[in-house]
C-alpha cells in the first residue's frame, strides 16, 4: 500500500500547453484505422491552428491492431522521441496498448513532455505514466469519435470536441457538471485526476503499470460488458486496496450487455455495486457524469488538480 | 522457503460431503444425478438448503450472507469431509474476503469445483495453505451428459494419487518438470493478480481454461499475468480448454497457441489441449500438489508426485 507521504509528495508535472502551429502527432497503438477515418479529426485540428503529422502505423492491419506489436510500439516511440511532436492522439482504442507498453521507453517525457490523448485501451497510457513519470495525460474522444460532419454535429458532440482543444491549449479552465442522483454521496474533494476504462485498469493490476489512486479521484468507466464482470473488476480495485484513500469517486458511463436471460440478472444496480465497496469511507462519490463511452465525453485532464464537489443539488468538477 | 499445501484426508465410506452454492444458482434439475452419483460412490451427501436449488429470483445462489454462512457452516463443520460447490458463474469474488478459514486450516478437507471457484482455489494456496480440488461441479454429473471424466473425481476422493496422460500437440513445448500444481480459469487468475488472493506462482505448473470469451480478453488476461511476472516464474503451462472463444467481426489474426507463443519465455514446457475446462472432458486436477509433468514427442504425462 502506498504510504500518505509518498502520494502527496509526487505531485505530477503538466506538459507544456499547445500554442498555434503546435503539431500533433496522430499514432494507432491499439486497433486497426485507415487514413481516411482520421479526417474529422484532422479538420478540427487544423480549425485549432495547430498541425498535425500521422504515424506509420495509420492503415496498417496485423489482425485486429493497427500493425505488428514492433510496428505499433515503433510508431509510438518515434512521436515520444521527435521533439517537434508536442502531443500524441490516439487515434482508437479497440484492444493492443498493453502488448506493447513495456517496449516503449518513456524517458524522454522527463525531458519533452507531451500530452498523450485518448480513452479506453488508452487507459493503459495514463495509467503507466501516472505511475513512472507522473506527468498529466488527457483522457478524452479519439479520432474515430469525431463527427464526420462538423455543421450538423449536435451541440454535445461540438462541446466534447471542444473540450479537446480547450484542455490541450488551456483556454479555460476545464469545468463539468452532471445532474444529481439520489446515489451520489455528498461531498467536497480536491485532488488529481486518475482513471479511465475499468477492465483496462484491472489488466494493469499487479502490473509495473498499477493503478495508484491513493490521494486522487479515480474516474471510472466501462462499456459492452455484464454487470457481473463490472462488480468483479469494482472487487479487484477494492481487493487492491485501492479505493481505501480516494479523495473522491466520480462514475461515468457503465454500459452494460444484458444478459441473455433476464433471470440470470444481478439484483444489484451498478450504483449499489459501487457503493457497497465505499460504504466504509466517507469521500464524495458521484455516479452517471459525462465520461465514457458516450457522445457526452468530456476531455478530463489526469495528474491536475481538481475540485469535485457533490451535492443534492449536483455534481461540479472544476480545474483547481 | 514458503510451507507447502497441506492435503487433506482422502474420503472414506459414509463421509460427508456437503453441497454448497458460493456463487450462481443452479437449476434444482441439474443435482439429482449428482446426489445420486456421490451416494452410489459411497458417500453421504448433504445439501445445503439456503444456497442449492432455491430460485432466489436472481443470479445468486443466495445473498452474499446466505452464501458466506453456507460456506462457513461446511468449513466449520467438522462431520463435514468434502465440499462441493454446486455451480460456479459469478459470485466467489463478493465472499471470498468475509470466510473464515481457521477451523478448517486445523481440519482441512477437500474444497471441489472450477471456474468461479477458482478463486477460492488461489485464496487457499496463497493464504490458507491447504489442498484442494480443481474438478466437475454438479451439473457435469447429469446423465444426460457424457460422465466419464468424473472418474477421475471419484479416484481422487478417494486418495488414489493422480495420473494422466494426452496425446502429444504440434505446439507443445517439451520438457520434464517436477512441481506445484497451480491454476484454473483464466479470468479469475487475472482477477486475482495485486489481490490478497493472487498465489505465488515460483516453480509451479500452472494450468488455464476459459469457456466463452473473445480472443482479445483472452490475451489481454494472459498479457496481465505475464507483465505481474508470473510467466518468467512457472516451470512449465498447461493449456486446457479453450474451444468455445469467440472472435470479433474483425478477426483478431492470432491463433491460440500464437497468443501463449507471445506471452510465455522461449523453452518454457508448454502442453496444448489438456482436458481441463467446461467441457464434458474435465479432469481432475489437485491445486497446490506437487505433480511430475513430462511434455515428451509422443506423450504428456501429468503424474502426481
Amino acid at each position: 500500500m502506498d504510504q500518505p507521504d509518498k502520494w502527496l509528495s509526487a505531485d505530477s508535472k503538466i506538459p507544456p500547453y499547445l500554442q498555434k502551429g503546435d503539431c500533433i502527432g496522430i499514432a494507432s497503438p491499439s486497433g486497426h484505422i485507415q487514413y481516411k477515418e482520421l479526417l474529422p479529426a484532422i479538420n478540427q485540428i487544423k480549425s485549432w491552428g495547430l498541425t498535425f503529422k500521422t504515424g506509420q502505423t495509420i492503415g496498417l492491419k496485423d489482425g485486429t491492431f493497427g500493425g505488428t506489436d514492433q510496428q505499433r510500439a515503433a510508431d509510438f516511440q518515434q512521436m515520444l522521441d521527435d521533439p517537434s511532436i508536442k502531443a500524441i492522439l490516439c487515434a482508437r482504442g479497440g484492444y493492443g496498448a498493453v502488448r506493447i507498453i513495456d517496449q516503449i521507453d518513456f524517458s524522454s517525457l522527463n525531458h519533452h513532455p507531451k500530452w498523450i490523448i485518448g480513452f479506453s485501451d488508452a487507459t493503459v497510457f495514463h495509467i503507466h505514466i501516472a505511475h513512472n513519470y507522473h506527468l498529466a495525460t488527457l483522457h478524452s474522444k479519439m479520432c474515430n469519435s469525431f463527427p464526420d460532419n462538423w455543421s450538423s454535429a449536435t451541440p454535445e458532440q461540438q462541446a466534447t470536441i471542444n473540450s479537446i482543444r480547450d484542455a490541450l491549449m488551456n483556454t479555460k479552465k476545464m469545468s463539468y457538471q452532471s445532474l444529481k442522483n439520489p446515489m451520489n454521496r455528498t461531498g467536497r474533494a480536491e485532488g488529481e485526476l486518475i482513471g479511465g476504462n475499468m477492465r483496462t485498469i484491472e489488466n494493469l493490476s499487479g502490473t509495473r503499470s498499477a493503478l495508484q489512486a491513493a490521494g486522487k479521484i479515480l474516474f471510472l468507466e466501462e462499456t459492452h460488458e455484464y454487470l457481473y464482470n463490472m462488480d468483479r473488476m469494482l472487487w479487484n480495485l477494492a481487493r487492491t486496496d485501492q479505493l481505501r484513500h480516494l479523495k473522491g469517486l466520480i462514475i461515468g458511463a457503465m454500459i452494460r450487455t444484458p444478459q441473455r436471460d433476464p433471470n440470470d440478472e444481478m439484483n444489484k444496480s451498478i450504483y449499489e455495486l459501487v457503493m457497497e465497496k465505499v460504504k466504509a469511507y466517507d469521500y464524495p462519490v458521484t455516479f452517471d457524469f459525462p465520461v465514457g463511452h458516450i457522445v457526452e465525453n468530456y476531455a478530463l485532464k489526469c495528474g491536475v488538480p481538481h475540485r469535485l464537489e457533490v451535492t443534492t443539488v449536483g455534481t461540479t468538477l472544476i480545474e483547481s | 522457503m514458503p510451507s507447502k499445501p497441506v492435503q487433506p484426508a482422502a474420503l472414506k465410506k459414509n463421509d460427508l460431503i456437503a453441497m454448497i452454492g458460493p456463487s450462481g444458482y443452479l437449476d434444482p434439475g441439474k443435482i439429482t444425478d449428482c446426489l445420486q452419483t456421490l451416494q452410489q460412490w459411497g458417500y453421504q451427501v448433504m445439501v445445503d438448503p439456503e444456497t442449492v436449488g432455491v430460485y432466489r429470483g436472481n443470479y445468486f445462489a443466495g445473498s452474499d450472507l446466505e452464501r458466506t454462512e453456507a460456506m462457513q457452516r461446511a468449513l466449520d463443520n467438522p462431520d463435514v469431509k468434502a465440499i462441493l460447490c454446486a455451480r460456479g458463474g459469478y459470485g466467489m469474488s463478493r465472499i471470498i474476503d468475509q470466510l473464515d478459514f481457521k477451523k478448517f486450516k486445523k481440519h482441512p478437507k477437500w474444497i471441489i469445483g472450477f471456474s468461479d471457484i477458482t478463486l477460492l482455489h488461489l485464496h487457499l494456496n496463497r493464504r490458507v495453505k491447504i489442498s484442494s480440488l480443481h474438478a466437475p461441479m454438479a451439473a457435469a454429473f447429469m446423465k444426460s451428459e457424457d460422465t466419464s471424466y468424473l472418474l477421475y473425481l471419484q479416484k481422487a476422493l478417494k486418495g488414489s494419487l493422480s495420473q494422466y496422460k494426452f496425446s502429444p500437440q504440434p505446439d507443445n513445448n517439451t520438457g520434464h518438470v517436477t512441481g506445484e500444481l497451480i491454476g484454473g480459469n483464466l479470468c479469475l487468475l487475472a482477477h486475482s493478480v495485486g489481490s490478497p488472493s493472487e498465489p505465488d506462482v515460483k516453480g509451479k505448473i500452472l494450468f488455464i481454461e476459459d469457456v466463452g470469451e473473445h480472443f482479445y480478453t483472452i490475451d489481454r488476461f494472459l498479457w496481465q499475468l505475464k507483465r505481474a511476472g508470473w510467466m518468467d516464474k512457472i516451470a512449465a503451462l498447461l493449456v486446457g480448454d479453450f474451444s468455445t472463444t469467440k472472435d470479433t467481426t474483425q478477426p483478431f489474426g492470432k491463433s491460440m497457441e500464437q497468443i501463449i507463443k507471445d506471452v510465455i519465455p522461449q523453452g518454457l514446457p508448454v502442453a496444448f489441449h489438456i482436458p481441463v475446462g467446461h467441457q464434458p472432458a474435465n479432469i481432475t486436477l489437485k491445486c497446490g500438489v506437487q505433480y511430475d509433468l513430462n511434455i515428451g514427442k509422443k506423450s504428456v504425462i501429468l503424474k502426481e508426485k
